[in-house]
């Protein structure tokens, strides 16, 4: 204990007094490094834990004709090591990363909601709890990461695995959600007054677009989640085919947020790449804005193209075709960035410290996983090796080769700055040779097992020519692997104690984050040099040959909307792809008649009626808005009070109506439209009510005078809010009564 | 292959008329400039739309040839017209309405929602009143939602950021409508599925020979509004970032310091 606490004040992070309460100083923390700190160690603390998951996954296979692992064993392995790696693993590190460096690099004291922030990270924990917790609950889940249905439903996984997956990742899913509205809210609002948008550097630069991409594809998974569950737990056939679900409609909303959530962990390392090769080629990177400009692509194409993981489901040439198409498109914008950093290296004075020796393993190993993406992308091609080890091995040179080796090399990269104290290059380099020597012989061996044949997701195979060697070459690489994840963390907990000191810029790197301490101190600056360039600290160190300067800060560069509503918005982003997925499942449910009640049954002219309520509300919250800018405040109170009743009246007519159809014997589980309207209306309504709570609340505050405040955001950023439900009504409301009659 | 290049030409005079009587009233208007290029491009893109055997398979044979005039006519033909336009132009949409950005993106994202309504879509395929009806409003409705990207003058036009969201949004929307087409268990324009009143030889081939059942015919319909319309938003949007990486200092704008 004595030497942790001496290495934590000498790092800097606790001031004496601040010891004595360590449990307050980094349990109730909401400082934006601290929390990215507690990120960080919460990945490395799951990384162990998947990583221990998969040596046994590896020891099973290691031989043919394995008996060491029962297959449901193996099955719920190979599930909790996926779901936990994603989720757990590169989603945590990922924002702790950028929680530590985004506000440092953008020149601001914190994130925009410190608050929010604490919230996002400790949801990780609690859903890395609840994930867990399925051991002890009767079995983990085993039905894979995309956890497929009808696998994942009730009658063929009966323990309560899949429940605590789903609702695992929900919390996980509400956290990067919150985190991501928090990093958008931060870069757009919180960036230093010459810090324009253009003059981001590109590690902010991309998570700002990844932030963009978390909000629009994790609600997605969220709505499935919350569908699957509704199967599970109240009886609907949403997924269940022999009740007239759909099977193939899992796969299309998993795979809606799986295939973004790939780019959601590659662009942070793209990120990581673009920073670091700069630096240590001592050259700025060739072509900022074709980086740049090529994570916008990237960002938006990868929404586009999911269906390509579906190949094999059937889905018929046309759609295949198109989805050949627009996948191998990808190839275009990252062959733009691979092509950028390859240029920035070429005729700069390259330092091979750990941090670039980690970048240049991961630009490599991202290239091959370009090319056999690229191979995948071929429908033809994938039929042949999408169930086979091919596969395997071309995401794990993602997710490993490219997003594993970049993290590494940020933490080599930052660790000075962080702790205040170098890491051992000697060590570095060791941990760098073991982890690439093990990692190929690991994956790289597994295309050709894949080629072979070797089926995936299988607890075992047969003794074929060929199999058995290259297994056990696969399975060894793993002790390399994990002989260089324990250099690594022997390399950090002793620079802690006893590395030479970093000093403030340490690589001679260039972006705001080197221009303060090491540790920074708590709030951050406490002068910022000026902002001219993407390089400020180099035009600080050559004033003789600057950058030459990047826009002007007149434009709308500068832009730096209020905090609050910028917020919302995410918020409502977010929100779209929730009640997207939901809106177009009831259309896709109810599109063929069904037996037993239909939307015909409902009273259309009653809920029609109670629907004027809640538009209405849209218009005397407006009144509000409008009586506040007017100094009205008795004005802003009554129609506050209007809002809050007219919604209060749609509440209670929501209510009337589902208790008629209940007394009327339909519930949730009668039929699929009843499902499909319950979990859309249902949801809805929860909506309605929430922004009743948050109505009452701003009521509550202008009452207590904050109104007559110079500004008062929180009545604006509610009716943002307001009006977003009032909107989605609309077309809830339109697609549920209104369309039975138009056909 | 030949068949189709030989289907027949509808050749329509009112249309090649307005194509004419535009391009001369361009040139009187603004004499022969470096954007004619543009403004000409938009005319042949139009005229091909609308005489071509595009229109005569649009024209109750093929739901996916619809929905490739329909995009051309929304898309493509509006944005070439206005990058015609000589930048000096100082034009204002009247009323101020019009030019507001919601109302160009509702204008957008709204022809494309509104047209498919199995109603309106089996009207505009088989009355040519509706069909003349729908290619005006399409043009109409492509050119107020281009405006706020491509208006003559810059203070016309959306920042760079915010066009980008603005096209990301627009582009995400014709997808859902794109995936609702392509997945949509019952016909979205049924009059596809129908043998048309007038019966030319080539629709054997399409149905057999190349093997487009009216399913998948619509599907390759929705596919087209999913997949390559929403390129042709992202090709906008690159073109924003490369307007707003590309903008060199002005001198005028003040450094905050």
């Amino acid at each position: 204990m004595n030497g942790i606490t001496s290495a934590l004040d000498r790092i800097g992070i606790l001031t004496a007094e601040q010891r004595e309460h360590w449990k307050i100083a980094w349990l109730s923390t909401v400082d934006h490094k601290r929390i990215g700190i507690l990120y960080l160690v919460t990945a490395l603390v799951f990384f162990v834990i998947g990583g221990i998951e998969a040596m046994l996954i590896r020891l099973q296979l290691s031989v043919p004709n394995n008996t060491l692992l029962h297959p449901d064993t193996y099955n719920m392995l190979f599930t909790m090591h996926g779901t936990t790696m994603i989720f757990l693993v590169a989603m945590p590190a990922i924002f702790g990363l950028a929680n530590y460096f985004v506000p440092l690099q953008i020149g601001a004291r914190d994130m925009a909601f410190p608050r929010l922030n604490a919230f996002g990270f400790w949801l990780v924990p609690l859903g890395g709890m609840l994930l867990h917790f399925s051991f002890l609950a009767g079995g983990a889940p085993a039905v894979g990461w995309f956890s497929y249905a009808p696998l994942s439903e009730t009658p063929y996984s009966s323990t309560t695995g899949v429940d605590y997956w789903a609702l695992s990742l929900l919390v996980l899913g509400i956290g990067s959600v919150g985190a991501s509205i928090n990093l958008i809210a931060t870069v757009l609002t919180q960036r230093a007054p010459q810090m324009t948008l253009r003059r981001l550097p590109l590690f902010s630069w991309m998570m700002l677009i990844n932030s963009f991409l978390v909000i629009l594809a994790i609600p997605v998974l969220n709505a499935g989640l919350v569908m699957l569950l509704i199967d599970r737990q109240l009886n609907t056939h949403f997924f269940l085919p022999f009740g007239g679900g759909s099977a193939i409609m899992w796969q299309h909303i998993f795979w809606a947020f799986g295939h973004p959530e790939v780019y959601i962990v590659a662009i942070p390392a793209f990120a990581i790449l673009s920073e670091i090769i700069p630096v240590f080629s001592r050259k700025p990177i060739f072509g900022y804005e074709f980086v740049a400009g090529s994570t916008v692509a990237i960002a938006i194409l990868s929404l586009l193209v999911w269906a390509h993981h579906m190949f094999t489901v059937g889905l018929g040439h046309t759609v295949d075709l198109f989805f050949v198409a627009s996948s191998m498109l990808i190839a275009i914008p990252t062959g733009v960035k691979v092509l950028a950093w390859s240029a920035t290296m070429v005729g700069g004075r390259l330092r091979l410290s750990t941090p670039m020796l980690f970048c240049i393993a991961a630009l490599a190993q991202f290239l091959l996983a370009g090319l056999t993406g690229v191979s995948h992308a071929i429908a033809a091609l994938d039929w042949q090796t999408k169930n086979s080890y091919y596969l395997v091995a071309h995401f794990h040179f993602v997710l490993v080769g490219l997003i594993v080796f970049a993290i590494l090399g940020a933490l080599h990269y930052w660790f000075p700055k962080m702790s205040g104290r170098m890491l051992s290059e000697r060590i570095g380099w060791w941990t760098f040779i073991l982890m690439t020597l093990g990692f190929n012989m690991t994956f790289l061996t597994q295309h050709f097992l894949g080629l072979a044949g070797m089926p995936r997701r299988v607890y075992t195979y047969p003794d074929l020519p060929g199999l058995g060697w290259m297994n056990l070459v696969s399975s060894t690489g793993v002790i390399f692997m994990a002989a260089a994840a324990l250099l690594f963390v022997w390399n950090l907990g002793r620079s802690l104690l006893r590395g030479p000191p970093a000093g403030d810029n340490p690589w001679n790197a260039w972006t705001l984050e080197w221009a303060t301490t090491s540790p920074p101190p708590h709030e951050n600056f406490l002068t910022l040099p000026s902002i001219h360039s993407r390089r400020p600290l180099w035009d600080y160190a050559n004033p003789d040959r600057p950058d030459p300067p990047v826009g002007t800060t007149g434009s709308i560069d500068t832009l730096a909307p209020e905090k609050n509503s910028t917020a919302m918005m995410a918020f409502v982003i977010s929100e779209l792809g929730f009640f997207g997925v939901l809106i177009l499942a009831y259309l896709f449910y109810n599109a063929t008649p069904q037996p037993g009640p239909d939307a015909r049954t409902l009273d259309l002219a009653k809920t029609g009626a109670f629907s004027l309520c809640l538009f209405a509300s849209s218009f005397t919250i407006r009144r509000s808005e409008i009586s506040l800018s007017q100094g009205n405040h008795r004005g802003l109170y009554r129609w506050l009070a209007a809002t809050i009743l007219l919604g209060i009246v749609f509440i209670i007519g929501q209510g009337l109506e589902y208790r008629h159809l209940m007394q009327s014997g339909i519930t949730l589980s009668s039929n699929l439209f009843t499902a499909s309207f319950f979990t859309l209306t249902g949801f809805h309504g929860l909506h309605v009510s929430i922004g009743l709570l948050a109505l009452i609340v701003v009521l509550g505050l202008a009452l207590a005078g904050d109104a007559r405040k110079r500004d008062f955001p929180a009545l604006k950023t509610v009716a943002i809010y307001w009006h977003f439900i009032d909107a989605v009504w609309l077309i809830v409301f339109s697609v549920i009564y209104l369309l039975p009659y138009v056909q | 292959m030949t068949r189709f290049f030989l289907l027949p030409w509808t050749w329509n005079p009112a249309v090649t008329l307005s194509a004419l009587l535009a391009l001369a009233a361009y040139i009187i208007a603004f004499r022969v400039n470096r954007r004619i290029g543009w403004f000409a491009a938009g005319l042949v893109v139009l005229l091909f739309t609308l005489q071509s055997p595009l229109n005569t398979l649009a024209n109750g044979y093929l739901f996916s040839a619809h929905m490739v005039q329909h995009i051309l006519l929304l898309l493509i033909v509006p944005a070439l017209l206005l990058l015609g336009l000589p930048r000096s132009l100082s034009l204002s949409l009247r009323p101020r309405l019009l030019g507001r950005p919601a109302a160009g993106w509702l204008a957008g994202v709204g022809a494309m929602w509104f047209w498919h309504a199995p109603v309106l879509c089996n009207a505009a395929a088989s009355s040519r009143f509706v069909f003349a009806l729908q290619t005006l409003s399409l043009l109409v409705l492509g050119s107020l939602f281009w405006w706020q990207i491509l208006a003559p003058r810059e203070e016309d036009r959306l920042s760079p950021p915010g066009a980008v969201l603005y096209l990301l949004s627009a582009c995400v929307t014709c997808s859902v409508l794109g995936i609702i087409i392509t997945f949509s268990p019952v016909a979205v324009c049924p009059v596809y599925t129908q043998k048309p009143a007038h019966h030319l030889p080539i629709m054997e081939t399409l149905r057999t020979d190349w093997g487009i059942s009216p399913q998948r015919d619509q599907q390759i319909g929705g596919l087209l509004m999913w997949v390559p319309m929403c390129l042709i938003y992202l090709a906008a949007i690159f073109a924003q970032l490369a307007r707003w990486f590309a903008r060199t200092p002005d001198p005028e704008a003040k450094e905050v310091s």
